[in-house]
């Protein structure tokens, strides 16, 4: 099993790196199988999937608080394992577990702590599971999600886009996060933009792994509400992708 | 030796919908369950195995319907009261099988059989019936006749949830009326030392964890789990305080586990050897001097409280892991316990409490005393608490 965290500050493409990234392994590795897990509280990743989620991890951590949640006689281990089994999307080969909105106040240790042994028996079902996150990487940061093999940090093609992922790259250093390998991937690239903002990424200290220039088909399926994992094989990002997976060993 | 592999390594397999052959119960099916029953040694015929209804290779490749699981047990020392812990030994066993999981308990279970151990010979309940009988009766050894019964037909699953829910509910009535003298064992958390490092909560039937997440049985099921982790089991010692309610060896385990910091803990005390707090409590005790008196406070009240400190000054008294004398952090559910601030009192101690934690605790007020209890409604500050308390003909 294979854990990559996808993230970034707010619109780089985070969500779109993600869709490519499974899309190339669903069609690539047909003998794999997939969970992509949304953590971001703004979720969409299940529309890049083109997946619907009726239940969130946010929905079974607060009830692991409300007696009345809880069916009589059955312990909060059994009722987290129960319920998680439950939220998980089930797809073709890939499957789609969605985080949700972040708990209200109070203390959720022993919820999380929950959530954090079924996350990693569940994990190890799987051959890759490819984390969206939010920019604050929350789930990170607290250890819900911990192992990471690769974190991709995306940038979009401006100053200010690869200053923000040399801070995230910041806080995945200070807080000292369980991660193996760190990339960044700027998105939205066009033609020579990345060429200008060479010295820019050379400051952050992180590896440039390659760029997704910006595809107007990427943001006609967005406007159309499609899938990003439909795009066709021909399409400028996913192209693209093919070259980060070639240098990924994928 | 079975068609499929049965060992502790399978626990934790996830099958997929579109790995199953046949899937049982589940979020999407109304009519599952499954009971154990302690019976007479000339009741049970050992290991008799029937399966009622369409069995595993008479269904279509697919399929997801009901199943009723009815294990019936005898031994000269098994007790009545074991029959929910042999219940959870279903779940646990039939994770054991390869290709097979089991989820939940009671009238909520859900089974997936994946694909691959049916063609692997896998095609028949009875066999699941087998293992069962063979793991309980290694593993138990009090169980001496045991029979297992699996009925997939809707109708007669139906019926026997009925009988079932009856069942289940007369062993919540159980333990619902468990009580600290009834148990030889509390249980411990020391989750929250990662920010309090000398905190530890203690976990009675009668004292639910303060974060609200853990209670007795919860404490129980976690420490058969996983013996090594966050929560342990403190086995209670001797009443040596009978006013306040402390035990001999819950004051060594806390001790141990406070690194020295705290020696002792009335169970159900705010002022007198408090337990400490970390900082995670759904709602605070604070001593109210001019009244003699408790208010309590939850973590989602908005505002100053009566004395016009609001939740998180309040909060920053309880928390840290050291005992504070006069503010206790409770979860909300402490306040239906029946040893609710015994030491100090109870509910007749208590002066002021937000109108919403009132209301949670409602069931465990005494009547004369629902109406003499201020909330943020009838008072706002400490001097309109004292005459409240006054006509009250408390004070
Ligand atoms: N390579 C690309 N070409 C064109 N448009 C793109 C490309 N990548 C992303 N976009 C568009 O940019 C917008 C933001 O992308 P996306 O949702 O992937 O970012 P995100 O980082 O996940 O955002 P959020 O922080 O809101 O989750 C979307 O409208 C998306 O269609
Ligand atoms: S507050 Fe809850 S999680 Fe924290 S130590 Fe106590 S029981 Fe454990
Ligand atoms: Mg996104």
């Amino acid at each position: 099993m294979k854990q990559v965290a996808i993230a970034g500050k707010g619109g780089v493409g985070k969500t779109t790196f993600a869709a490519l990234l499974l899309r190339y392994l669903q069609k690539n590795r047909p003998d794999i199988l997939l969970l992509a897990v949304d953590a971001d509280p703004n979720a969409n990743l299940n529309e890049a999937l083109g997946l619907k989620v009726d239940k969130t991890i946010s929905t079974i951590l607060e009830g692991t608080k409300d007696p009345k949640a809880v069916p009589s006689g059955m312990t909060k281990e059994m009722y987290m394992e129960y319920k998680l089994l439950d939220a998980v999307v089930e797809a073709e080969k890939i499957d789609l577990l969605v985080m949700g909105n972040p708990q209200k106040s109070g203390c959720y240790c022993y919820p999380n702590d929950l959530l954090r042994k079924n996350l990693e028996k569940l994990r190890s079902n799987y051959d890759y599971v490819i984390i969206d996150n939010e920019a604050g990487l929350e789930h990170l940061s607290r250890r819900i999600v911990s192992q990471v093999d690769l974190l991709i940090v995306v940038s979009d093609s401006t100053v200010r886009g690869v200053r923000s992922a040399a801070r995230v790259y910041e806080i995945v250093q200070a807080v000292s996060l369980d991660v193996k390998a760190v990339y960044l991937v700027v998105s939205k690239t066009t033609d020579t933009e990345v060429a200008k903002l060479q010295e820019e990424i050379a400051k952050t200290g992180l590896e440039l792994l390659g760029s997704i220039p910006l595809d107007p088909l990427v943001a006609e399926y967005d406007l159309q509400g499609r899938p990003v994992v439909d795009l066709p094989d021909d399409a400028v990002a996913v192209v693209a992708f093919s070259k980060i997976a070639d240098k990924l060993k994928l | 030796m079975y068609a499929a592999d049965v060992g502790p390594q399978y626990e934790g397999e996830r099958i997929r919908k579109n790995e199953f052959q046949v899937e049982f119960g589940g979020p999407d099916v109304s009519h599952k369950g499954e009971l154990v029953t302690v019976k007479g040694l000339g009741e049970v015929e050992h290991e008799k195995i029937t399966v009622s209804g369409p069995d595993l290779k008479d269904l279509p490749e697919g399929f997801s319907g009901p199943l009723f699981i009815k294990v019936e047990v005898a031994g000269e020392e098994l007790e009545k009261d074991l029959e929910a812990v042999l219940e959870r030994r279903i779940h646990q066993y039939i994770n054991y099988i390869e290709g097979v999981f089991h989820m939940a308990q009671r009238y909520d279970i859900w089974i997936r059989i994946h694909k691959n151990s049916f063609k692997k010979g896998l095609n028949s309940l009875e066999q699941i019936g087998r293992i069962l009988i063979d793991l309980f009766t290694a593993e138990l050894p009090v169980i001496e006749k045991m029979s297992v019964e699996f009925i997939t037909d809707p109708a007669k699953v139906q019926n026997l949830l009925v009988e079932a829910l009856k069942v289940y509910k007369e062993r919540d009535e159980r333990i619902k009326g468990l009580r600290e003298e009834d148990v030889d064992e509390f249980y411990g958390c020391v989750l929250c030392q990662s920010f309090a490092p000398t905190h530890v909560c203690v976990i009675t039937p009668e004292r639910v964890s303060l974060c609200g997440a853990i209670n007795w049985l919860d404490g129980r099921a976690a420490t058969k789990v996983d013996p090594e982790g966050a929560q342990f089991a403190i086995p209670k010692g001797n009443l040596i305080d009978l006013v306040n309610i402390s035990y001999d060896n819950v004051n060594q385990v806390v001790t141990e586990r406070s690194m020295g910091e705290t020696t002792r803990f009335s169970l159900h005390s705010a002022l007198s050897y408090p337990h400490t707090a970390c900082g995670c409590f759904e709602a605070i005790v604070f001593y109210i001097p001019e009244v003699d008196g408790f208010g309590i406070v939850s973590r989602d009240f908005a505002g100053p409280s009566v004395t016009g400190d609001p939740f998180s000054t309040l909060a920053g008294s309880a928390s840290g892991g050291k005992q504070n004398e006069g503010y206790l952090g409770i979860g909300i559910q402490y306040l239906t316990s029946p040893k609710f601030l015994i030491a100090d009192g109870g509910f007749n101690r208590v002066a002021w409490m937000s109108s919403a934690l009132k209301e949670a605790a409602v069931e465990n007020l005494p009547p004369e005393l629902a109406g003499k209890i201020a909330t943020e409604k009838d008072v706002q500050n400490v001097d309109e608490l004292t005459e409240f308390m006054q006509n009250a003909g408390r004070l």
